[in-house]
């Protein structure tokens, strides 16, 4: 009794901040990037130069969302960059065939949403219903996924009707397209943080056990947040297509694990139960601010990827650490 | 005709049978007590009641018919709550969610509403205004709670179900007497409304300040139901304790019976730590003393805090004479203490590895080995595996080949290569079966013998009595009680743990 009366705490301001706002560590470091990027490169700060990289990187930030409900039950995703290969050339291919028109873009779109839910029912059942593990489980179907993939466009290279990207990279009222996606993105993000199934993935992630007591049903929680990331996977399709304007069967596979790091770099547990989408999206803007500011350094070329590493492994302490002094 | 009845419910875990025969009947309007021993099977009974272990055989009748209790969600749709022991909370979750958590109120048929939520929530928190301490509200985050905090909202949670049959698995345990006070009201007040209430707690005085009839439960087998005002606390005791001998079973040799004849090797003076405080007793060359009283009370902790695994607050502890700080198992072992733990999946074995890999980490540890030849490990190993009768088809073979049983046989057969002077044996016998039990009593006191100081904690009160020379009574993380000679009696035991705390 006395111990734990004793272990109350007193609780700072900053330390109250940061449990309620698990990103801040990272909002921070995202801060002293985009210094570095415009002291590197005045423009890269400029609307033109922001436009660029959201557009760039639009795509890893929903496939960190994607990852983050998962990891929210505790659970992972090694073949979200496979659904999102996946949901690239299905799309790709059936705007070809079918023409590029507006409505044939829509209606592809509509099969490349069908196809990443697909997937997200096929990784929920393989890891929540047969009881895999997660992550070896995903990581073979990120294998067949890609393998459909592959067979679906064999080669890299189908272009995307004009009308796709020319919509993704273009303007409108003199705003560009992706801060419209962005701002949608948001409002989504929000709308889904109030519903029942999050809490719920949170829950789970925190204790299985304890969720399965309490009478929740955990498996079928658990394949719903397979198959949000499924669709966020397939969101996040769109926009590597219509930054590439074309199709690549393994467009996806290395972002994987980006997608991972921008989820724990935005302060998410991986054991699960506890963290925020907000600090994914700003943990895949770490990863994208770091890569452009690499380039703006002018680190030459076969340096590129040392360097990148070693920033990402920074960037992780330096969250970590500030995340651990503030909470003490 | 009773509201919840169970007939001759039985449940398996492996080879350790948690429950043979279940019986239990109650009433709508009354409080039942449910009491036994450790490992008796109270939560078994309760979590086969709440859907989340499903019975091996019997029979659960609801309102007289028989039901299916297929799981936690199908129990709440029968209307039955309960209260779990080991809480059932998410702990990065507020407590208004954890409170709701089985049923949050929605709108629009996705959103939570949070507004009804937190309203809802605060119905059940109003219930403990007053004593549920500083900083409990309905938007506190239950990692930031008080041990007696969680608990009442794990109190909170099972009320939230409204459920007619209520099943509190030891609700009181951390609680404050006001806690507890309130808690008892709101019971009565339930009861009043006609709601079941199954309660189980290790307290007497609880047990008769609010119980209607108690059930004993002894060795997974109901013994006997009566009304509380027809019984008293010496007569429960009586019932859990069961008609075997009063005495303890002659121990091989209790002529060396002084300990102050001997001389001591372990002392531990003043030792507190998370969960334990202010504990000293002594250990002589061939002594066993027993750690007894109820789960949980502090033992483990305290031998894991000898052996360095957790840490100390302030104490001391004298080896042979020398003072060591055992700041880890490293410097523990280097010391020459050893320690078995009963959790061997976790703390003893090497999953998947050969049998001899298992047996060798301590050898290399002591003797700081660098480079050896299996030849020569085997020839080391032989003895000591031989001397605990282990049965296996080869060093080669993967540890997880083995029984329980021999699989724990070879955990404490590492200790032997190189003797430690004192063994700390954390409930060793978890899982195993009786025979391999046996073999490693006969080993202990043989071990004991041979000079070796042996302090055993057990949460089976039938190897304490066999086997300890001295059994210390742990009760709130102190020891409450030094049972010696013709002391170790069941009844004493039983009397020391279930104290008041």
């Amino acid at each position: 009794m006395t111990t734990a009366a004793t272990q109350q705490s007193a609780g700072s301001g900053l330390k109250r901040l940061v449990e309620r706002y698990p990103f801040l560590p990272a909002l921070a470091i995202l801060v002293v990037l985009l210094a570095l990027n415009g002291i590197y490169q005045p423009r890269s700060v400029s609307l033109v130069g922001i436009t660029g990289l959201v557009k760039t990187y639009l795509a890893l930030m929903l496939l960190a969302v994607a990852q983050t409900y998962v990891v929210f039950a505790g659970d992972i995703d090694l073949s979200a960059g496979a659904i999102v290969s996946l949901v690239n050339v299905v799309i790709i291919v059936l705007m070809e065939q079918w023409g590029g028109g507006p409505f044939m873009v829509l209606a592809a779109m509509g099969v490349g949403i069908l196809a990443g839910f697909a997937c997200g029912i096929i990784n929920g059942f393989v890891v929540a219903g047969l009881r895999l593990q997660a992550i070896v489980a995903t990581f073979a179907t990120s294998i067949f996924f890609t393998g459909l993939a592959l067979y679906v466009l064999p080669v890299a290279g189908m272009p995307a009707p004009a009308a796709f990207w020319r919509t993704y990279g273009g303007r409108f009222f003199e705003v560009p397209f992706v801060f419209y996606a962005v701002a949608v993105l948001a409002t989504v993000l929000y709308l889904l943080a109030c519903t029942r199934l999050v809490t719920r993935l949170l829950a789970v992630g925190d204790d299985a056990q304890a969720a399965f007591q309490s009478g929740l049903p955990v498996t079928a929680i658990r394949i719903r947040g397979y198959v949000l990331c499924g669709l966020f996977a397939a969101l996040a399709a769109f926009c590597i297509t219509g930054d590439t304007a074309s199709g690549d069967p393994l467009v996806g596979g290395k972002m994987t694990l980006f997608s991972v790091a921008a989820v724990v770099l935005g302060g998410t547990a991986l054991s699960g139960g506890f963290g925020t989408v907000v600090g994914s999206l700003i943990g895949a803007l770490i990863i994208g601010l770091i890569n452009s500011l690499v380039y703006f350094m002018g680190v030459p070329s076969q340096w590129q990827n040392l360097v990148q590493g070693v920033a990402i492994l920074l960037a992780l302490m330096a969250g970590v650490m500030i995340g651990r002094r503030a909470r003490r | 005709m009773s509201k919840l009845k169970l007939i001759g419910v039985s449940k398996a875990y492996g080879a350790t049978q948690a429950l043979r025969r279940g019986d239990l009947e109650i009433e709508s309007g009354e409080v039942h007590v449910l009491i036994g021993s450790n490992g008796s099977g109270k939560s078994t009974l309760c979590k086969i009641v709440a859907g989340s272990v499903r019975p091996d055989g019997g029979e659960v009748l609801l309102d007289g018919k028989p039901v299916d209790v297929s799981g936690p969600r199908a129990a709440r749709a029968l209307g039955i709550g309960i209260f779990y022991q080991e809480l059932s909370l998410a702990a990065h979750r507020t407590v208004a969610e954890n409170i709701c958590l089985a049923d949050l109120p929605m709108k629009a048929g996705i959103f939570i509403d949070r507004e009804a939520l937190t309203e809802r929530a605060q119905h059940y928190i109003a219930l403990f205004d007053g004593v549920a301490g500083d900083g409990f509200s309905a938007a506190t985050v239950v990692e930031g709670l008080r041990a007696d905090q969680r608990q009442l909202v794990e109190i909170m949670k099972a009320l939230a179900s409204e459920a007619p049959v209520l099943i509190f698995d030891e609700p009181t345990s951390a609680l404050d007497r006001a806690q507890v006070e309130r808690f008892f009201d709101i019971l009565r007040r339930l009861k009043s409304e006609g709601r079941s209430i199954v309660f189980i707690s290790h307290r007497m005085d609880e047990i008769f300040a609010i119980g209607d009839r108690v059930t004993v439960i002894r060795d997974g087998e109901t013994v006997a139901t009566s009304a509380i005002a027809a019984t008293d606390s010496a007569s429960v005791i009586r019932l859990m304790v069961g008609n075997e001998d009063e005495l303890a079973p002659p121990t091989e040799a209790p002529a060396t019976s002084s300990p102050a004849s001997r001389d001591t090797l372990l002392s531990v003076r003043g030792f507190s730590g998370k969960g334990f405080a202010n504990i000293s007793f002594d250990v002589a060359r061939g002594e066993i003393v027993g750690f007894g009283g109820l789960h949980g009370q502090g033992q483990s902790s305290v031998l894991r805090a000898i052996f360095g695994a957790s840490p100390v607050t302030s104490g001391e502890i004298v080896l042979d004479g020398r003072t060591i700080t055992t700041g880890n198992p490293r410097a523990a072992i280097r010391n020459g203490l050893a320690y078995v733990s009963g959790d061997r999946g976790r703390e003893g074995i090497i999953q998947g590895r050969p049998i001899l890999e298992n047996l060798m980490p301590i050898h290399y540890l002591r003797d700081r080995l660098l480079l050896a030849s299996p030849a020569s490990l085997r020839e080391k190993a032989k003895p000591a595996v031989e001397a605990l009768h282990t049965k296996f088809a080869g060093f080669s073979h993967p540890i997880n080949s083995l029984s329980g049983g021999n699989q724990q046989k070879i955990v404490i057969a590492r200790w032997l290569i190189d003797r430690p002077d004192v063994l700390l044996l954390d409930d060793p016998t978890k899982g195993i079966d009786l025979s391999a039990k046996a073999d490693l009593f006969t080993l202990i006191r043989k071990l004991a013998k041979e000079g070796m100081g042996i302090v055993l904690y057990s949460s089976e009160d039938a190897e304490l009595l066999n086997n300890a020379d001295r059994i210390l009574v742990f009760n709130g993380g102190s020891v409450s009680r030094d049972l010696t000679g013709s002391e170790r009696t069941r009844y004493n035991l039983y009397q020391a743990a279930y104290e008041a705390a």
